[in-house]
C-alpha cells in the first residue's frame, strides 16, 4: 500500500481553472466551514429569547465563552472590544477544523496553509497596529525591542531575539502550529483508516483490523479534542499578542499594585 | 473523491511537485480563504453577535428589575407583617379590655341584684308581717265580737233573764280581760 501525501492534500481546480479564483475541493469546503458557521450563529440569535433555549442558549455560550474566557480573562475589561473579532476567529478555525472528522467530507481545511495564513496575516496586522495606535509607533517598538527592567548589555542579545520573535516568528508560529496539528491529525486518522481497509479483507489479518478500527474511533474523539484546543489556541495567543500591545512593559511599570511580579523582576535586574 | 485523477501526472509533469507544496498556501485557496473569513467575520458582528449581545443585556436587565422588584416585594412584606402584627396586639389588648368591662359590669350587675333581692325580700317580709298583723287583729276583733255574743247569749241562758245593755257590756268586758290576761297576750289588748 501506497500513501501518497500529495493525494491526500493537493487538489486540482474543479471550477474557473487557471485563474487565481480557482476552485479546488478546499475552496468547496471552505464555503462548507464558513456557511455552517454562519448559519450556527444566524439561527442561534435569531429568536432573542428572554429564557434562551437549545441553539439560542449554545450559541449564547459559545459567545460568552469567547469573550468571558478569552477575550476578558487575557485582554482584559477592555478585551471585550476584540470579543467580535476573536470570536469569528475561533468558531471560523473551529468549522474549518471540524470537516476533519465529519463523515464524508474527513478534511480539516486548515490542514492547508490559506486559512491559517490568512488568520496569522490579521493577527499581526492587528496587534502591531494596536500597539501602534494605543501606544504610540515609537514607544510600542521601543518596548519591544528594548523592554525595560534590563540592564543595558543584555539588549545586545535581547533586541535581536524580540525582534524576530515579535515581528517574524509570531505570525509563522501561530500559521505553523495549526497548519501542522490539522496535517498530522488528517494523516494519522488516514493511515488508521486505511489499514483498517486493508486488514479486513483478508482472514488472518481480520483482528488486526478490528484493532485498527477500535483505534481510528478513538482517535477520532482525540482529534475532536485537538481541533477545539487549536482553535483555542490561536484565538487565546491573538488575544495575548493585542494585550501585550494594548498594555506594553513600560505601563506595567506603573502598575505596580496590579502586577507585583513585575515589580519582583525589576529590582531583580537591578540587582544584577 | 470526483476530481479527474488522470489530471496528476499530467501536473506533475507541469510542475513538480515537492514537499515544501504541502506548505504553501495555493493563491486561489488563499484568496477565497480571506474572503470566507471576511464573509464568516462581517455576518458575525453585523448580524448575530448584535443579536447575541442585545439578548444577553435584555436578559441581565430583565434579571436585575426581577431582583429589585422581589426585594422591595419582600419589604412590604415585611412591612405587612409588622402592621399585622401590631394590629394583632392592639386587637387582644382591646379584647382583654372588653372582657374585664363585661367581667366588671357582670360583677355591678350581680351585686345589684342581690341588692335588690334583699330589699324585695326584706320588703316582702315585711309587708307579710303586716298582712298577718292586720289579720290577727281583724280575727282577734271579729272573736272578741264572736265571744261577746255567745258570751251574751250564754250568759242569757245561764241567767234566764236578759240584762240591760250597760250592764251586759260591762260584764263582757271584765270577761274578756279576764280572757286576754289568760292568754298572755294582755299587752295588745285594751
Amino acid at each position: 500500500m501506497e500513501l501518497d501525501p500529495f493525494e491526500l492534500f493537493l487538489w486540482e481546480p474543479i471550477f474557473l481553472a487557471g485563474t487565481p479564483l480557482a476552485i479546488n475541493r478546499v475552496v468547496l469546503l471552505m464555503f462548507v466551514a464558513s456557511a455552517a458557521c454562519i448559519l450556527f450563529f444566524l439561527v442561534g440569535s435569531r429568536r432573542g429569547a428572554l429564557v434562551p433555549k437549545g441553539m439560542q442558549n449554545l450559541v449564547e455560550s459559545a459567545y460568552l465563552f469567547v469573550r468571558n474566557n478569552i477575550a476578558i480573562d487575557v485582554i482584559g475589561p477592555e478585551g471585550v472590544k476584540y470579543a467580535g473579532y476573536l470570536t469569528a476567529v475561533f468558531y471560523f478555525i473551529f468549522f474549518a477544523n471540524l470537516l476533519e472528522i465529519v463523515p464524508g467530507i474527513n478534511f480539516p481545511v486548515t490542514s492547508r496553509m490559506a486559512i491559517p495564513a490568512v488568520l496569522a496575516l490579521l493577527t499581526y496586522v492587528m496587534f502591531i497596529s494596536v500597539g501602534i495606535v494605543k501606544q504610540g509607533p515609537i514607544k510600542y517598538i521601543k518596548g519591544v525591542l528594548f523592554p525595560p527592567g534590563v540592564p543595558w548589555p543584555v539588549y545586545i542579545l535581547l533586541t535581536p531575539i524580540e525582534l524576530f520573535s515579535t515581528f517574524v516568528f509570531r505570525p509563522l508560529t501561530l500559521a505553523i502550529r495549526l497548519l501542522a496539528n490539522m496535517m498530522a491529525g488528517h494523516v494519522l486518522l488516514t493511515i488508521f483508516f486505511l489499514f483498517t481497509a486493508d486488514f479486513v479483507r483478508f482472514d488472518i489479518t481480520l483482528p488486526l483490523g478490528i484493532l485498527t478500527a477500535i483505534v481510528s474511533s478513538v482517535l477520532i474523539l482525540f482529534e475532536m479534542i485537538v481541533i477545539t484546543i487549536q482553535a483555542y489556541i490561536f484565538t487565546t495567543l491573538t488575544a495575548f499578542y493585542i494585550s501585550e500591545s494594548l498594555h506594553g512593559h513600560g505601563e506595567e511599570e506603573h502598575d505596580e499594585e496590579a502586577h507585583p511580579e513585575t515589580r519582583e523582576y525589576e529590582t531583580e535586574g537591578v540587582a544584577a | 473523491m470526483t476530481f479527474n485523477f488522470a489530471n496528476i501526472p499530467l501536473a506533475q509533469e507541469e510542475h513538480a511537485r515537492e514537499g515544501i507544496d504541502l506548505i504553501l498556501p495555493e493563491t486561489s485557496e488563499l484568496i477565497w480563504g480571506a474572503i470566507c473569513f471576511v464573509i464568516v467575520f462581517v455576518v458575525l458582528n453585523r448580524v448575530a453577535l448584535p443579536q447575541i449581545k442585545a439578548a444577553i443585556e435584555k436578559r441581565e436587565q430583565s434579571i436585575q428589575s426581577d431582583k429589585e422588584n422581589a426585594e422591595k416585594a419582600r419589604g412590604e412584606a415585611e412591612k405587612m407583617r409588622e402592621e399585622h402584627k401590631e394590629q394583632l396586639a392592639e386587637t387582644r389588648s382591646e379584647a382583654n379590655r372588653i372582657i374585664e368591662d363585661a367581667r366588671q359590669q357582670a360583677e355591678q350587675v350581680r351585686k345589684d341584684i342581690i341588692a335588690k333581692s334583699e330589699k324585695d325580700a326584706e320588703a316582702i317580709v315585711k309587708r307579710a308581717q303586716e298582712q298577718i298583723e292586720a289579720e290577727r287583729n281583724r280575727t282577734v276583733q271579729e272573736l272578741q265580737g264572736t265571744i261577746a255574743e255567745i258570751s251574751i247569749d250564754l250568759a242569757e241562758k245561764v241567767v234566764g233573764r236578759s240584762i240591760d245593755a250597760g250592764a251586759q257590756r260591762e260584764m263582757v268586758d271584765a270577761y274578756i280581760k279576764e280572757v286576754a290576761a289568760m292568754s298572755g297576750n294582755g299587752d295588745r289588748t285594751r
